[in-house]
């Protein structure tokens, strides 16, 4: 029954049954303190979407044999060695002008808690590939809500977009606020809600039961699911069969919502609204 | 007498006038993510006050240099980045070799160590251009306002839980949010923000 994910496979789990941001929670501080407009945003999440990639390879490559609290803080440095040199670079070797906020909040991208959730529960337990893949999957998902979050919010706080005055003739400053972001990002995720509850009903469980009993710590290695042994490595008797059945879609669909919510330190009895 | 006067000032005004979680959006995930675990507060706020002041007050130690005060904001980055990641692993290693601490003991101190909130606090005693006895309340606020935040969170989480009132495509997930929203707005007002204009 098992087989190598494809990369709609893995983009759809990652980018967004799993969003990062609307899902997992993870990556807030980001989002809700210094994307407050189109530029700001889409810088933040161009920072982020290459550290993602940058750390989720190299936490593949090298950092599956080392005890958890010594991988999350190498992530951290690993984060922080390719960001400032890169932020000093733009800082001072072209002619961007980054805001007070961009400067301060830059570097706080290197200690995302997305990059240490997706590395703890996809990178160490995958190789190379399926980390690139996968990080990118869920750095565009992360992205995408940075992006969307930045561009509403600056029309609804300042009536422009990307600096473009709108004149509209209401701008509710409150918006540019975190509080105003956190209000976007659960309409946000209601709507995500919404569209997993009519195209992939099997996962509509998964946002009620993470927000209501978020796990406190990262996931630990022995939960997380492994990459899926390619088909060519199975024994005979192990092959794909060429039809599968809906009952058995429907088993590997609970059996890997089970899997996520083991990888989040939750108790899968709990899933569900009726939970 | 002066000294610890601005401590508590700052202390006083890191949690409660300009929340550093609440406010700021400073280290939110981790306070949601705690916030199932109303056992752990103490010690992870007790954490993250001690990584604060400690790498709050180097980092302050370190911005007296001469060489250092003009420097960019990505290589202020990189050194406040690089004490804070030293300051981990002396107290991690001190913790796993010296007092046999477990695993899970050294993952909670990481999440305590390693978050947006910490590494914030020297940039903000750099910008606030707090003296040491700021820096040092700066950082106990910061403990004390991420407990506060995972208790508010943790309680309203119970309460969202039990409603049935909730539209199903709001529970979970977007209801937290909202109810998170809302505690923010509240501190927003303490701050006297004008969100109208």
């Amino acid at each position: 029954m098992n087989k190598t994910p494809s990369f709609k496979d893995i983009f759809l789990k990652n980018a967004v049954i799993f969003n990062p941001v609307l899902i997992q929670l993870a990556g807030l501080c980001p989002v809700v303190a210094a994307s407050t407009s189109l530029k700001s945003s889409a810088m933040l999440s161009a920072v982020a979407f290459a550290e993602l990639i940058a750390v989720s390879v190299i936490a593949s490559a090298l950092l599956k044999k080392l005890p958890r609290w010594v991988r999350v803080p190498l992530y951290f440095v690993i984060g922080l060695a390719l960001i400032c040199p890169a932020l000093w670079y733009v800082e001072t070797q072209t002619l961007t002008v980054l805001s007070m906020s961009m400067k301060i909040f830059i570097p706080l991208i290197a200690i995302n808690s997305v990059v240490a959730v997706h590395c703890e529960q996809f990178a160490v337990k995958n190789d190379v590939k399926t980390a690139f893949f996968s990080s990118a999957a869920a750095g565009i998902g992360a992205s995408l809500v940075f992006v969307t979050a930045g561009a509403l919010r600056e029309i609804i706080g300042s009536s422009s977009i990307g600096g473009i005055e709108l004149n509209l003739p209401v701008a509710f400053k409150g918006m540019t606020l975190p509080f105003g972001c956190l209000i976007l990002l659960g309409f946000m995720s209601a709507v995500l809600k919404t569209f997993i509850g009519k195209k992939y009903p099997e996962y509509f469980g998964v946002h009620s039961s993470v927000a209501a009993k978020p796990g406190d710590e990262l996931p630990e290695k022995e939960d997380i699911p492994a990459q899926q042994p390619d088909e060519a490595s199975l024994p005979a008797e192990e092959k794909i069969p060429d039809s599968v059945s809906e009952e058995d879609i429907k088993i590997k669909t609970e059996e890997e919502i089970e899997e996520f919510f083991k990888s989040l330190g939750l108790d899968f009895e709990e899933k569900g609204d009726e939970g | 007498m002066k000294a610890l006067t601005e401590l508590f000032i700052v202390a006083f005004y890191t949690v409660f006038v300009q929340n550093l979680v609440l406010s700021s959006g400073l280290g939110i995930s981790e306070a949601i993510r705690v916030s199932a675990k109303p056992g752990t507060f103490g010690r992870i706020a007790v954490m993250i006050s001690g990584f604060s002041v400690v790498t709050g007050t180097l980092c302050g130690l370190i911005d007296m240099i001469p060489a250092v005060s003009g420097i960019s904001f990505a290589m202020r980055g990189l050194i406040y980045g690089g004490v804070l990641a030293a300051v981990f692993a002396l107290v991690a290693v001190i913790a796993k070799f010296i007092f046999g601490a477990s695993d899970k003991f050294l993952s909670t101190l990481g999440i305590a160590a390693l978050n947006t909130l910490v590494f914030a606090v020297p940039h903000i005693n750099n910008h606030a251009a707090y003296s040491l006895a700021g820096s040092v309340g700066s950082g106990i606020g910061a403990g004390a306002a991420f407990v506060l935040a995972a208790l508010l969170i943790n309680k309203g989480s119970q309460l969202l839980k039990e409603n049935e009132d909730i539209p199903e495509v709001f529970r979970g997930t977007p209801a937290m949010l909202f109810y998170v929203a809302m505690i923010s707005l509240a501190f927003a007002g303490f701050s006297d923000t004008n969100i109208f204009g």
